[in-house]
């Protein structure tokens, strides 16, 4: 055999390891490599899969009760299916239920109050507590130093929670202004009954908005949508009233733009004269047609101090009179709705004129039910009721609070939604004990010294036939947590047999919608509210020069959606972009105050200063109005809500309604630097 | 398929709500990021976008509007020239025999839709005497050019046989050329790697693949619903996948129905195009050209290649027609 | 070890200290890429201004002027070996270092423009062909001729260090690049075929496909960038070496060759020019409104009228000062003539792809503003360095100049 030479070998080698380079490239091995370090590198996360199924449930955020059906991959929840057209809401629930800072397990403070330092608890020691501390205050006999602040909408749970307050000795029980409070006093002062306005949309052929924007998450959304498709069916005409054009006004069959803001009431009390000097509605209400008053709501009076030409006021009320079911809709803003109580009884005066009280497309009164019955209250409790001076709403009980011991936090987020929001919070650093019952924290929360962790909607089955998304770590009802904390006060245990929160809620029937017949007031509050306005509307002198009005953008509403990174997504780029809030002007204010598109100012009223926001140039707001988005400028709603932009509450008017005990804050007037 | 998938959106019942957006979002797992206001560079499918006048300087307060137009990718494919014309297989054939070198732009079908050939394929005799045997009689082709397709160097995004652009997020290089082609903005890249961050993971739909940073990403009409639909129904036995029927997410979620889907081609279906065509109310989004006199467009037609979008926009306000449409009355 | 510390000490202290404080700058620019291009690659484009409205950015404007004045490389090397212009000898290894370089960097912006660098491999393995292998994409035609292109300068760089006097006593290499010397003129002519397509491409078919976008489609736009090419690139090819015999004070190529091929690029910019007008004049008569805009509202960003005026006044400077001979025989005014034909490539360059971006697709949206971050910048300008000192280094330790070489030669 012949010898290798080192030359073929090193030939040979070369040739075997060209040829497995070449060979290797060619298999794609290279390639594939890349392909994996590509994947490597971007770290795709892959969802697990699991056995497709949906359960059935219906949404609780409103009243409305849409029907939702929540696609589940194995125990996860993925999307939420909508049958009846449900509002942007049952979208958002997914990111609630499945956020990386809902509370775990019950929490108690351990820093500085507002420091947001909490370590967990257990439940055993967090209902001990806080039963605790209720049986104490009953022993010193002071129990009207209990406060509750439940959210919003008027559930079984939050009536629960009220029991539990009311059977301890305290009439403290307050909720999160909404458009039932500002109504209740209304219905109050001019009906004489107890319970809040309803308003027949649906079914009305005249919608006369005061403000009202019905489209943009205002009362139940999904009711107003399908109002709206039956309008364009039935050729009803839809007539909004506003300082803003919003969407509502633009899809509005006509807008009435009130370049001077915050005068509906006068344009109101405009119409009503037309309806009475005119139309020979004097009779229907009796009180109105007598008032002396009633004389400054000439057309041209009224035209001036609106800046809605006289043609149109005249048009409107011949339109109003003239329709088969007119309605007005007092109540301004979207999903934060702020108005006078006076106002609200000026509009019901237009809907009393035309007497659509408790008809069909006219005006309901939603009875206040109370399911569970009144407590029976030991002599601790009754003589704390006594001596409980009860505020009329909530921003008047925070404004005076004082020798508060235990507060409850129910759901609502009254120190980012109320005007007296930093009071609020300065106070509760004062309270020995807030106790907040939520299932993420929120500006309020943060004052707390208990977070008890509770449900989110996709968690609770809304009735038997029902099914929920299994609760998450280890929150629990808030039925269940009240009841649970009722079951360890002394004597107070005794006005809860219930089990759980399920036999509770199966108490609450049907809402009553009466017609109250009788309608009557003391014009006293009309000639003080016009007072109160003219003062108002002059606040600071010339110094503070525009008017501030604010604006919801949808799913962000009031505030609730800024913590839904997906609702983060959605925010247009006129309203907050690179992290700058902008508010809106008119191009005439721009170059009266010397801005232009993009400047950098501070908003600056009577109660302080805000800022700084940016300034975006639109026609779609009126001259010398400043128009400010609700909803920003959280402190303490989780990483995605908080330092973005500012919250104008803060510097809103701060004046209380002597009727309802809230402030009306839609109007202020500022300036700007 | 003989489905042509597309849109109608009426603009006079979308009341703005974010719905649509929202549902788009948690179906085609977006990304989440702690503050998203970088507008210009947010990953969406669906942009809600606000619209005003108030650029008009005619126009003064108390006579602009606004309005929300949901815009998604438009779908669009070209002008589509000389598409879905039956052509008798005996022509073709004379073609081939005659030593022509005859191919078809698009993907070929035979009568009952099925499909026959991919675009660009040369017909030889074989293939010819294939189809005779299959007792094909006539066949016709898509020939589908949306702006982005052609331009993708590495086939990224294709063209369906219904019509829909896909967009395979894991064979995108990111150059971005298909966001310069698209006139829409209907294109996101993911500029910042994408987040899920904690347990909004368990929320994500494994349907739909996660991208990774610095990939493209677009609308898809929600194909995997259909794929979805198509399953199911396979299941209980049906062969024809004409019958499935879906909605994407955004057209479930609309409250007030203002977004409704559907096939072009059908005339039961609420956007048959023909009638959309005709609507007075129905705009296409920059795309004058449908409303141009007939003999300018046929002549233009001939010369340019325009998106020919499948997403209508209907609405009674002439303002806003004439702003969607295009930039003459602006 | 000891003794290569001590060589770049005595290397180092030879220099001036002009040199040093230059040497310093692009280190330090070159410094600064290397940070901010692993932040790049390694966290993402979200570093950058571009968006998805402004898709491509700064680094695209570079790769596009890059190519477009590395495309004097194939112009002279085909007028030198086609049409054997040998007046151009002297300039030609510096035209092919140039060119290889323009075209090394375009390849190295490709990667940090595309967000995933990783897969940059799909587009010769994924490549979206049609029928015939005719690419579809403009992109694919940009790859695959950007390589092959780049491939050929490769080859006809090697000759340059191996006329290196070290080199060139072996044999080997000797013969080596003897026999590649003589097959230049295959090279020229496949650089000349290749070039054309891709200068086509990335140039201006790339933006004149997009039948979607009026502020670019137009069937014209690829031949204007070959002819672009053709004229700046000469211009880029001449200036360079100019100003690094300014630099080193010496004659390193004779003034009759940059007289040369600064008469070529001058004619060139006749046709340029022209062939511009005539395709500004289609797009305003017939493109844009085909698109139902007008073309003066389309010139009204931030990057309109101004930038394309100041184009065509730059192409049109060439034609003047280079192609009396008055003028070029001077001096100063050869150089303003060569200056303004490569801030005329600029310039274009700029305004394609900055208005282009600039145009608001819907009419509610204001023009579109691009401000590129202090990552594309440097990213930039380090690619530009890194350009500058591989020159310098070639320019030092190659035989770059044939002609210096054989001065030198006379003088000993």
């Amino acid at each position: 055999m012949k010898k290798i030479e080192r030359k073929d070998f090193l030939k040979l080698a070369g040739g075997v390891v060209g040829g497995s380079v070449v060979g290797t490239v060619f298999s794609g091995a290279p390639f594939d490599g890349l392909q994996w370090l590509v994947e490597w590198t971007q770290d795709q996360y892959v969802p697990a899969r699991g056995a497709e199924t949906s359960i059935q449930n219906i949404c609780q955020a409103c009243p409305n009760g849409c029907n939702l059906s929540i696609r589940m991959i194995g125990e996860r929840a993925v999307k939420v299916e909508t049958s009846n057209g449900a509002c942007p809401v049952g979208q958002t629930l997914l990111q609630e239920l499945y956020h990386p800072e809902r509370i775990q397990t019950p929490l108690k403070r351990v820093g500085k109050k507002g420091s947001g330092k909490f370590m967990p608890i257990s439940w055993e020691e967090a209902v001990k507590d806080i039963a605790g501390k209720i049986n104490k205050i009953r022993k010193d006999k002071k129990p009207q130093s209990i406060a509750a602040i439940n959210g919003t909408h008027n559930t079984a749970v939050n009536q629960l929670l009220g029991r539990l307050v009311k059977a301890s000795g305290s009439g403290h029980i307050y909720h999160d202004t909404c458009f039932c409070d500002l109504s209740k006093s209304a219905v109050q002062l001019t009906q004489k009954v107890e319970g809040s306005l309803e308003y027949d949309v649906e079914n009305a052929d005249y919608i006369l908005s005061f403000g009202a924007r019905l489209m943009e998450g205002w009362g139940e959304p999904n009711k107003m949508y399908n109002s709206y498709l039956k309008w364009k069916k039935n050729k009803a005409k839809f007539v909004q009233i506003d300082t803003i054009c919003t969407r509502t006004a633009s899809m509005a069959d006509k807008w009435i733009p009130l370049a001077k803001a915050g005068t509906e009431s006068i344009l109101a009390m405009g119409i009503a004269y037309q309806l009475i000097t005119k139309h020979g509605k004097s009779s229907n209400v009796a009180d109105l047609s007598r008032w002396s008053g009633l004389n400054e709501f000439t057309p041209q009076k009224v035209s001036a101090a609106t800046g809605v030409p006289v043609e149109v006021i005249e048009q409107t009320a011949k339109e109003f009179v003239s329709s088969r079911k007119p309605v007005a809709v007092a109540g301004r803003g979207g999903k934060g709705v702020s108005s006078s109580v006076a106002e609200i009884v000026a509009v019901q005066c237009l809907n009393k004129l035309v007497d659509n009280l408790g008809k069909a497309g006219g005006v309901y009164v939603k009875m206040a039910s109370n399911p569970l019955g009144e407590p029976k209250l030991d002599a601790i409790a009754e003589a704390g009721i006594k001596n409980t001076k009860k505020a009329r709403g909530l921003d008047e009980f925070i404004a005076k609070m004082e020798n508060i011991e235990l507060l409850f936090i129910n759901e609502g987020n009254p120190v980012h939604r109320s005007v007296y929001g930093k009071k609020l919070a300065d106070k509760m650093k004062d309270i020995p004990m807030v106790v907040s019952f939520m299932p993420l924290i929120n500006d309020t929360a943060m004052y707390a010294d208990y977070i008890l962790p509770t449900l989110t909607v996709l968690e609770i089955p809304a009735n038997e036939a029902s099914k929920a998304v299994g609760a998450r770590f280890k929150a629990k009802h808030t039925g269940d947590i009240v009841l649970e904390i009722a079951k360890n006060v002394e004597d107070v245990s005794k006005v809860f047999t219930w089990a759980s929160y399920k036999d509770v809620v199966k108490l609450s029937g049907k809402t009553e919608l009466r017609s109250a017949a009788s309608f009557s007031f003391s014009t006293d509050i009309l000639k003080k509210h016009f007072e109160d306005l003219k003062k108002k509307m002059s606040e600071g002198g010339s110094e503070f020069n525009l008017s501030l009005i604010p604006f919801e953008i949808p799913v962000v509403g009031d505030g609730r959606g800024m913590a839904l990174p997906y609702v983060l997504k959605s925010i247009d780029g006129n309203t907050f972009s690179m992290g700058r809030l902008y508010v809106h002007m008119n191009p005439e204010t721009a170059a009266k105050n010397g801005v232009c598109e993009g400047s950098n100012i501070y908003l600056i009223s009577k109660r302080g200063e805000i800022g700084k926001v940016r300034v975006h140039l639109t026609k779609t707001v009126a001259p010398d109005v400043v128009a400010v988005p609700l909803g920003f400028g959280h402190e303490g709603y989780t990483v995605y809500a908080d330092d973005k932009g500012v919250n104008p509450k803060e510097i809103m008017s701060d004046s209380i309604d002597p009727e309802s005990g809230v402030a009306d804050w839609w109007y202020t007037r500022i300036k700007i630097s | 398929m003989n489905k042509k998938w597309g849109m109608a959106i009426d603009l006079d019942k979308c009341t703005g709500c974010g719905a649509c957006q929202v549902a788009c979002m948690q179906e085609n797992n977006m990304p989440i990021f702690k503050d998203d206001s970088d507008l210009p560079k947010r990953v969406t499918f669906l942009d809600l976008m606000k619209v005003t006048n108030d650029k008009d300087a005619k126009k003064k307060y108390g006579e602009v509007q606004v309005a929300f137009v949901p815009k998604m990718c438009q779908q669009c494919e070209g002008n589509n020239l000389g598409a879905h014309q039956p052509i008798p297989l005996e022509t073709v054939k004379k073609r081939v025999l005659g030593g022509e070198k005859v191919f078809f732009p698009g993907i070929t079908y035979d009568e009952q839709d099925n499909m026959l050939y991919k675009p660009e394929v040369v017909y030889t005799k074989d293939m010819v005497e294939d189809l005779e045997k299959k007792g094909v009689k006539s066949v016709y082709f898509d020939n589908s050019q949306p702006p982005c397709v052609s331009v993708c160097p590495v086939v990224a995004t294709d063209v369906g046989d219904d019509g829909v652009v896909s967009q395979v997020w894991s064979r995108c290089i990111g150059c971005r050329y298909c966001q310069t082609a698209c006139p829409y903005e209907a294109r996101a890249f993911n500029w910042w790697n994408p987040r899920y961050e904690g347990d909004f993971k368990k929320s994500l739909n494994p349907d739909v693949s996660l991208s990774s940073r610095g990939a493209v990403v677009k609308c898809t009409f929600c194909s995997h619903i259909w794929k979805r639909e198509r399953d199911k129904l396979l299941a209980k036995g049906e062969k024809d996948l004409n019958k499935v029927k879906y909605n994407p997410a955004c057209v479930s979620a609309c409250p007030t129905n203002a977004i409704i889907f559907g096939d072009l081609n059908d005339p039961e279906s609420p956007v048959y195009a023909k009638k959309l065509n005709n609507d007075e109310r129905a705009v296409r989004l920059v795309h004058s050209i449908d409303k141009a006199d007939p003999k300018v467009r046929e002549k233009w037609i001939a010369k340019k290649n325009y998106p020919n979008p499948k997403v209508y926009y209907l609405s009674s306000q002439k303002w806003l027609r004439d702003i969607l449409v295009g930039f003459k009355n602006s | 070890m000891k003794s290569a510390i001590e060589f770049c000490k005595n290397e180092w202290n030879s220099y001036t200290r002009k040199t040093k404080i230059a040497l310093c700058v692009l280190l330090g620019l070159v410094a600064l890429f290397a940070i901010f291009a692993i932040q790049i690659l390694f966290w993402g484009l979200g570093y950058t201004d571009m968006n998805n409205v402004f898709a491509m950015g700064i680094w695209i404007i570079g790769d596009l002027g890059l190519v477009a004045l590395g495309g004097g490389a194939f112009f002279s090397g085909f007028l030198l070996y086609i049409f054997r212009k040998d007046d151009l000898e002297p300039l030609i290894n510096s035209t092919v270092l140039i060119g290889f370089m323009c075209y090394l960097f375009t390849f190295i912006l490709l990667v940090f423009d595309i967000g995933q660098p990783l897969r940059a491999w799909f587009g010769y393995t994924y490549p979206n062909w049609g029928l015939h292998l005719m690419p579809k994409s403009m992109l694919t035609e940009v790859v695959w001729c950007l390589t092959l292109y780049f491939c050929v300068l490769c080859v006809e760089l090697i000759p340059i260090p191996l006329k290196h006097k070290v080199v060139d006593k072996i044999p080997f290499f000797h013969y080596l690049g003897h026999y590649l010397h003589r097959l230049m003129w295959i090279m020229a002519a496949v650089g000349t075929f290749l070039s054309f397509f891709h200068q086509g491409s990335l140039g201006g078919g790339m933006w004149g496909v997009l039948y979607g976008k009026p502020g670019w489609f137009h069937p014209h736009f690829f031949f204007l960038a070959i002819v672009l090419a053709t004229a700046g690139g000469t211009s880029f090819m001449t200036l360079w070496p100019y100003v690094a015999s300014k630099i080193m004070k010496k004659e390193i190529v004779p003034m009759s060759s940059f007289q040369a091929l600064a008469k070529v690029s001058g004619f060139m910019f006749i046709f340029y020019l022209s062939y511009r007008i005539f395709v500004v004049y289609t797009l305003s008569t017939v493109y844009v409104p085909m698109a139902d805009r007008s073309f003066i509202d389309l010139l009204g960003g931030y990057y309109g009228l101004w930038m394309l005026s100041l184009e065509l006044i730059f192409s049109a400077i060439p034609i003047v000062l280079l192609l009396v001979p008055k003028f070029r025989e001077q001096e100063k005014f050869m150089v303003a003539g060569l200056i303004s034909g490569v801030l005329a490539v600029l310039f274009h360059k700029l305004f394609v792809v900055l208005n282009g971006f600039s145009i608001p697709n819907f009419a509610w949206r204001p023009f579109m503003g691009y401000n590129p971050t202090i990552q594309e910048w440097f990213v930039m300008a380090g690619a530009l360095a890194c350009m500058a000192l591989i020159y310098m280094w070639f320019a030092k330790y190659m035989p770059l100049f044939p002609h210096l070489h054989k001065h030198e030669h006379h003088e000993a």
